[in-house]
């Protein structure tokens, strides 16, 4: 089985737009959430977001945005763009960049695109809305593409040309996780020699009060605090969008190139709670399924692990199912493992959050460093046993893993190790 | 006929000052030249604003480095093959027109549509509540020579395209055409007096693809003979391998004299132009199926 790495990276996030901005924003624990602006109304009780920035997105045209240099998408693209489709492409064109692909190392037989997203629910309630007021035939042509789930993988597969194995998950809060698992394992079987993992999410009104009523959302109107996973006080998730890219290779094709990688992947698993439609299983039985098959898979010892980038998005259930699925899997190693949410900065990026958080992985096993677990004030008990620092470390880690879980209960886990 | 005109009356609506805004709206990324035009043919319903409003259109849907293309005589020019827009941005701006004249164009008339030529036409004969010309016919090899007096090996067409505004054909010099034989010795160029005569065989075409020409009347194939040229001018040799692509606009066609402009190009490169090609033709009685098909005014109309 030939080795895979990660090669390049791409963000259009809440704490940065680059991977140098995204690494200084987690160095120096700097979040991204707002006051946002369109939840100002007195009936909407949530107040705080993490919308990415540069960008304006909000008018219904997409002839009418606002997309900050060097990105420049002619209006033939535009049209069948959804945000987050947007945000994939410039986060893509970064990647490829970063990775420093030639156009023949992007379109060709071997190289696959894998993406993940929920759609765009504000296009597809615009397209919907039109339809019932102008009539069948009068709808953006296009509205259907910009719209339904698989609208990033569309886009991208169709504008970057590319020819490999390509497809959509919609595990939700575990979506891009899995289009990263997936990815590696169609490099690992041999089919595809290259894979661009894509994590995309408006992070609009659309996409984040739907969660309010489940009550998942935090109601928290300080920017400062209202993330703040493992806190005693944390209530709910700040949401975001944006996009994230990861270039995974094959050992071949970063020797062909002369590739410097971030890290390679050694592994991962998955396993499902069986347990409830919304809510994580209360002991966190999926989740360390999911660690202890990647941890197995990718030949690593609990003792092993220096970090986990947890999934932990700050509401009450979700926090304390993943404290004791890490203490059950890594067991008398608990308490040497640094353990921290970047959600405490980012927001929840849902399909997004994977991908964003693996390249986070990515970024702390190439420089050197453990991002730290912001906004606790006062740490929640559920937490004992763990190691989470409150600060960034300039320690280098070795291995890490980053978790991840979605509604209907469906965990993973991906297994990270430095390049040396 | 497609669309009956009763549903075009039934279309359009009186023009309030709401209508204007929501126009003005729908408008907002074309020029003001376009909006006006537009503006003026909802009050009026004065067909004469139609080229402005679809060149206006069209224009906004095109790249800007195209732009300059529709800024002179444009009416040959392909939505598709020259303007780079795809099928689905053809329905956008189909769309818009549709909204804009308060026309509706079916998806079957709109394969008809090539050039913004055809668009114009179309929308103008909808916008007067007269049935839009017959498509534009596509022959192709065996039609194409069974349509013709002429045969091998003096026939300089491969296919053709002819609408009653205009006919184009191409036609690859081969090397095997037996005059380049001597033409010249060892140094095989088409001659121009054989190209003129290949934009008169497109003439004979058009002449003969049952486009009306008089009611109940069509044109005798026996009839048809070079009459004139004027203002011919060569700017390209044409060698063995060149794809000759050839184009011809009637400018008058009215029993005896069917006069048109032609011009041939190989890619982008002007090959030869002549400002006039004329023909003489005579009429025959139609067959009758052919006479039931015909419609008198359209070809005068459209070539006016």
């Amino acid at each position: 089985m030939p080795r895979i790495f990660i090669t390049g990276l791409g963000f259009i996030t809440s704490i940065g737009n680059s991977a140098a901005a995204v690494e200084q924003s987690l160095r120096e624990l700097r979040h991204g959430m707002v006051s946002y602006p369109p939840f100002a109304a007195n009936n909407i009780p949530v107040k705080v977001a993490a919308p990415v920035r540069d960008f304006k997105t909000d008018a219904e045209d997409p002839e009418d945005w606002t997309i900050p240099a060097p990105y420049a998408v002619k209006r033939e693209q535009l049209r069948s763009l959804s945000p987050n489709a947007l945000y994939a492409c410039c986060a893509l064109q970064q990647a490829i960049a970063d990775a420093r692909l030639a156009p023949q190392d992007v379109s060709n037989d071997d190289t696959g695109l894998y993406a993940a997203s929920a759609g765009s629910p504000v296009t597809l309630g615009r397209q919907l809305n039109r339809m019932n007021q102008n009539g069948v035939m009068r709808c953006p042509p296009l509205g259907v593409v910009a719209s339904i789930a698989g609208t990033v993988q569309f886009n991208l597969v169709a504008h970057f040309k590319i020819r490999g194995a390509s497809t959509g998950f919609t595990s939700a809060c575990a979506a891009s996780a899995h289009a990263l698992g997936f990815a590696f394992d169609e490099i690992a079987l041999g089919r595809q020699k290259r894979m661009f993992v894509v994590g995309a999410e408006d992070g609009n009104t659309e996409t984040i009060l739907p969660f309010a009523s489940m009550r998942a959302v935090s109601l928290n109107p300080d920017p400062a605090t209202a993330s703040r996973p493992f806190d005693k006080r944390r209530d709910g998730f700040v949401g975001t969008g944006g996009a994230a890219v990861l270039v995974l290779e094959s050992e071949d094709e970063v020797a062909r190139r002369g590739a410097t990688p971030y890290a390679e992947v050694l592994g991962w698993g998955q396993a499902s709670d069986g347990h409830n439609v919304a809510i994580s299983h209360p002991e966190g039985l999926g989740l360390a399924n999911a660690m202890r098959r990647a941890l197995k898979a990718a030949g690593v010892s609990p003792a092993e692990v220096d970090h986990i980038n947890a999934h932990a998005t700050s509401t009450p259930i979700g926090d304390a199912s993943e404290c004791k699925a890490i203490r059950a899997v890594l067991g008398e190693h608990a308490a040497r493992a640094a353990v921290s949410s970047t959600k405490a900065l980012t927001g929840h990026g849902l399909s997004l959050a994977g991908a964003m958080e693996a390249g986070f992985c990515a970024l702390a096993l190439k420089h050197g460093f453990i991002p730290g677990s912001a906004h606790i004030g006062e740490l929640d008990p559920v937490c004992d046993g763990l190691r989470i620092p409150r600060a960034t470390e300039s320690v280098q880690p070795r291995i890490v893993l980053n978790n991840s879980s979605g509604f209907g209960g469906a965990n993973v886990c991906v297994v990270f190790k430095q390049v040396v | 006929m497609p669309d009956a005109p009763s549903s075009d009356t039934n279309l359009r609506k009186p023009f309030a000052p709401e209508d204007e805004a929501s126009l003005r709206e729908s408008l907002r990324r074309c020029s003001e030249k376009t909006v006006e035009a537009a503006v003026a043919y909802r009050k009026a319903a004065d067909p004469k604003h139609i080229p402005a409003i679809i060149i206006g259109i069209i224009e906004r849907f095109v790249e800007p480095e195209l732009r300059p293309r529709l800024a002179g005589e444009c009416d040959d020019l392909r939505v598709i093959e020259d303007l780079g827009l795809d099928s689905l941005t053809m329905m956008e701006i189909v769309m818009l027109v549709e909204e804009v004249t308060q026309t509706k164009i079916e998806n079957d008339e709109l394969r008809g549509l090539v050039t913004i030529g055809d668009i114009k036409i179309f929308v103008d004969c909808r916008a007067r509540g007269v049935p839009p010309p017959a498509p534009a016919k596509t022959l192709l090899g065996d039609d194409l020579r069974a349509l013709m007096p002429i045969g091998a090996p003096f026939l300089f067409l491969d296919d053709a395209r002819v609408s009653p505004t205009q006919a184009t054909a191409s036609y690859r010099i081969t090397g095997q055409e037996f005059f380049l034989a001597g033409h010249f010795k060892g140094n095989p160029v088409m001659p121009a007096s054989i190209m003129l005569e290949s934009l008169g065989q497109l003439g004979v075409l058009h002449l003969l693809a049952g486009l009306p020409v008089e009611a109940g009347k069509i044109v005798g194939a026996a009839t048809i003979f070079f009459a004139s040229t004027d203002g011919v001018r060569c700017h390209r040799v044409c060698k063995p391998g060149d794809v000759l692509t050839l184009t011809l606009k009637p400018k008058r066609v009215k029993e005896p004299l069917a006069v048109y402009t032609g011009s041939i190009r190989v890619g982008q490169e002007k090959a030869i132009i002549a400002e006039e090609i004329t023909l003489t033709f005579g009429l025959v009685e139609a067959p009758v199926a052919a006479h039931a098909a015909t419609e008198p005014s359209v070809l005068s109309a459209a070539v006016a």
